[in-house]
């Protein structure tokens, strides 16, 4: 056996013997398990509810009665946010959105009930995941059990009595580093198992997990470098466990809750209220729909005649109504994805800069990766909030044509007792209306977005490492 | 006077006691100013959104008055309500990040209306805000375990801990001292910049007061539960991981436990199930009598009942009763919601008297007027603004008065 290997072992042997690093030890591996299973209930509980919330909105919708297709685009639709297999790893902003949407024409609704608004304050303690487990408490235990790792054999003298029987200070520092690893290995095992769970269920992708695997390993890598680091510069285990502490605090606890505060003081969103008065000023800019003479409409309403070569919209083979239904949606519509794409990009801003705050905290780095990869993040939300509206105009585009082509204009502009009944189409129709369907990202993808993260932390992984090579000669002058 | 004076000089030539004691108090500043420069953004966007929605309104105005249209004027007209920061909310901000502040309303369906969110980053609330209750509840014990930890048996493994105790007359009264003082060094550390910052913002005598003790009650629980395991005569490593662990268990642990086992044991009636109600109840009235929807109406509603009956063309006093009777259908679904979402917050409440984490950040949003029950306070100014519009427009459409441009002054304005 060579000497490193010799040190880990002896390591591991008296962290066997220290009961509360056992106690402690087991306490996680038993919160890790604990948070797999109940994010993994918590996770098939919300994917049931949407499922059936979506087959009950998609029954409403195809049971309705003959109507005039613009009764069904104000009747509109529900959609919900699926969740991804790998939410059970890392549900992200999941709880912070609104996961359901209602769709209706002319406008562009919030995304709505999310836990947040429906739980105690609790739900901001944060959320018992394994990846809150990983990224918060295990680099927790690595400090527990390592800080006296050097240290310890500085204080009790053995650390002069090593190098003088001829260890090198490197073996020392690799040998203390294999122990810390095997116990960061040991406290992603759980993991692993919460792992093949997700990976028996549909739409699992390979890639991600596998950049999430290799992620949180540099991570607890990372932090075992660390820990033994400072436990070879610092005199005492105490001011060891100190310093690691407050580092651990900084880095983990305290900035990821200052990046938002500057990232949001930076790059101001604005309010709903201020968007919806503006698309509205943007719409009455375009075309008044209000006053007959409007130019846009005028011009809308010639080019339509010249088209089918008529001289009134009475004599047009299809319902101008319908036409000028579909036009306006146009309208307004280009205008949402006009705006949703500023919002977007001021959030993207946001987030971009919070996660530059990687550059300083490993922990950020880490749950930026972890939700790329997951599809639990901003950019997951946005896929979600982007099909949506893909679909609500679909779906309005859809009705309008219906309204053009089997609702005839004189129908629609009669105002007589029977006038109504006539102005109705069969139900039927609403059968061929496509539900929506959530397509997923590709895994191509999901990786794509965790590289930021993962680069940075590797990054991290490096630089500590190199540290470790003038520390370990640092140590060797200690030798007598 | 110069015994305390004594223990002073001596505290201050512990550098990490200093610098644990500047980096609180840097802390405490830093939360206090950021916690008042996002109050002072929320203020300054609601004051930014009044003429913005006064053009809106005006706009409106302006080609309904060629109708004098009631029924256009409610169905096109949007109001403003707004949720104005307390005082205190710099201390804790609460929910304030994730649940709108500002909400528009129309005279239409409510219950559609009530739950819209307001846009905002996701990311950025998932760790929470960093603001004073922060620097509180989770800092505040890690820099109770770095001062007081050692106190004891920082003195045995300095080998004066025996000289300390035969010294005649110390005794009990020198740790009484040691502990007051770095106590109240740490009180005032994170005390000042708070009470400055609410000095600033005009809270009321009564509630800094109240602040200040739970700031006390929280140190002294922390400063009881490190004193506590240092009688345990413990090495003073020993103790630090023991108070960090418990640290752990306290703050990050339990309270996520709390939250899993509360959202199972009371489940909240989906606000989506109350939604969908309403919905069908609304859109059926397009396929029912029209006058069955007035009688409806009017059974509820006996003040309109004389107005006169609905001919064939639309009208609006139709649309906006098949509304109103669209919200009343789902009244109870709303209280059962509603009643969930109380029940879990009392029971987080609850919650508070075993975990301090939770009591305190609980009675500090509660103070600061920034947490649930802030919410479901302003949802319920928000429906009693939207009842006064609805009166407001029914006062027209019932009577067929019309509506011009000088009427649109005359709605009812939200009182922040």
């Amino acid at each position: 056996m060579s000497t490193v290997t010799l040190i880990a072992s002896d390591e591991l042997r008296l962290m066997r013997r220290n009961r509360v690093a056992v106690v402690a030890f087991a306490l996680l591996v038993l919160l890790t398990l604990a948070a797999a299973l109940i994010s993994w209930a918590h996770q098939q509980s919300i994917t049931e509810t949407r499922a059936r919330f979506q087959s009950q909105a998609a029954e409403e919708f195809e049971a309705q009665p003959d109507r005039h297709p613009h009764r069904m685009v104000h009747f509109g639709n529900f959609i919900f946010r699926p969740l991804g297999p790998l939410a059970t790893f890392d549900s992200g902003v999941d709880a912070f959105t609104g996961n359901s949407m209602f769709l209706e024409g002319h406008r562009q609704n919030s995304a709505n009930f999310g836990d947040v608004r429906q739980s105690s304050l609790l739900v901001r303690f944060g959320q018992l995941t394994p990846a809150f487990v990983l990224q918060v408490i295990a680099p927790l235990l690595l400090i527990f059990l390592g800080y006296g790792a050097v240290a310890r054999e500085r204080e009790l003298g053995s650390l002069r009595q090593m190098l003088a029987q001829g260890v090198s200070g490197r073996a020392l520092v690799m040998g203390k580093l294999l122990a810390l690893g095997v116990v960061a290995a040991l406290v992603g095992l759980p993991t692993m198992i919460a792992f093949l769970l997700i990976a028996g269920q549909p739409g699992a992708l390979a890639g991600p997990m596998l950049v999430i695997a290799l992620g949180y390993a540099a991570y607890l890598t990372l932090w075992a470098i660390i820990v033994i680091l400072v436990s070879a510069l610092v005199r005492r285990g105490r001011d060891a466990l100190l310093a690691l502490l407050a580092l651990w605090t900084a880095l983990v606890i305290l900035l990821p809750r200052v990046a938002p505060d500057v990232a949001t003081q930076a790059h101001a969103l604005p309010t709903r209220l201020e968007t919806d008065i503006a698309i509205a000023h943007d719409l009455h800019k375009l075309g008044d729909s209000h006053n007959p003479d409007d130019p846009f409409f005028k011009a809308f309403k010639e080019k339509t005649l010249r088209q089918y070569g008529v001289t009134r919209v009475e004599d047009l083979p299809v319902n101008y109504k319908g036409l000028l239904g579909m036009e306006g949606e146009k309208l307004t519509s280009g205008l949402f994805d006009d705006y949703a794409d500023r919002s977007f990009a001021i959030q993207a801003a946001q987030s971009r800069m919070t996660d530059g705050f990687g550059i300083v905290s490993p922990a950020i780095s880490l749950r930026q990766l972890s939700m790329a990869a997951a599809g639990t993040d901003l950019a997951g939300h946005r896929r979600f909030m982007t099909q949506a509206e893909a679909y609500r105009y679909d779906m309005v585009q859809r009705l309008n044509r219906l309204q053009a082509d089997s609702v005839s204009y004189a129908n629609d502009t009669a105002g007589d007792v029977g006038a109504d009944q006539r102005k109705r189409i069969s139900a039927g129709h609403w059968h061929d209306i496509p539900q929506f369907r959530f397509q997923p990202a590709s895994a191509a993808d999901l990786v794509k977005a965790s590289l930021p993260g993962l680069s940075l932390l590797l990054a991290w992984l490096i630089i500590a490492a190199l540290a470790l090579l003038p520390v370990a000669r640092h140590l060797q002058k200690a030798r007598p | 006077m110069t015994l305390i004076a004594h223990e002073l000089r001596l505290l201050l030539r512990v550098r990490m006691a200093v610098l644990t004691l500047l980096l609180v108090a840097l802390l405490s500043i830093a939360a206090v100013v950021a916690g008042m420069a996002e109050v002072a953004r929320q203020r300054d966007v609601i004051a930014r959104i009044q003429p913005k929605q006064a053009q809106d309104i005006a706009s409106i105005a302006a080609w309904v008055d060629k109708s004098k249209d009631a029924g256009s004027a409610a169905y096109y007209s949007f109001h403003a309500t707004w949720d104005a920061p307390a005082p205190l909310a710099f201390a804790a901000l609460g929910l304030r990040d994730v649940a709108p502040y500002i909400l528009r309303v129309r005279s239409l369906g409510l219950e559609a209306q009530l739950y819209d969110g307001e846009a905002f980053n996701p990311e950025l609330a998932l760790p929470g805000r960093f603001d004073f209750a922060f620097v509180l509840v989770y800092l505040t014990p890690l820099f109770v375990i770095a001062l007081f930890h050692d106190l004891v048996s920082g003195e045995r493994e300095a080998g004066r801990l025996r000289m300390l105790d035969a010294i005649a007359g110390s005794g009990r009264h020198l740790w009484a001292r040691r502990v007051l003082l770095r106590g109240g060094l740490l009180f005032a550390a994170l005390a000042v910049p708070l009470a400055i910052g609410a000095i600033l913002s005009h809270v009321t005598g009564l509630a800094l007061l109240a602040v200040l003790s739970l700031i006390a009650l929280y140190l002294a629980f922390w400063i009881s539960l490190t004193l506590l395991i240092g009688r345990l005569r413990w090495t003073s490593v020993a103790n630090a991981a023991t108070l960090a662990g418990l640290w752990l268990v306290l703050t990050l642990i339990l309270p996520t436990v709390a939250h899993v086992a509360i959202n199972q044991a009371i489940p909240v009636g989906q606000g989506v199930e109350l939604t969908l109600a309403q919905r069908e109840a609304v859109n059926r009235a397009w396929d029912i009598p029209r006058e069955d929807t007035m009688r409806a109406f009017y059974a509820n509603h006996p003040e309109w009942k004389d107005s006169p009956p609905l001919n064939a063309a639309f009208h609006y006093k139709w649309y906006l009763a098949f509304h109103q009777l669209g919200d009343e259908s789902v009244a109870g679904k709303v209280a059962a919601y509603r009643h969930g979402i109380e029940t879990r917050d009392a029971a987080a409440h609850d919650i508070g008297w075993l975990l301090p984490s939770v009591g305190v950040q609980s009675v500090l949003a509660r103070l600061a007027n920034t947490d649930m029950q802030a919410q479901l306070a302003y949802q319920d100014r928000i429906r009693a603004f939207h009842k006064q519009l609805r009166n407001f427009y029914y006062g027209y459409l019932f009577t067929d008065k019309p509506f011009g441009k000088v009427d649109f002054d005359k709605a009812p304005m939200f009182a922040g």
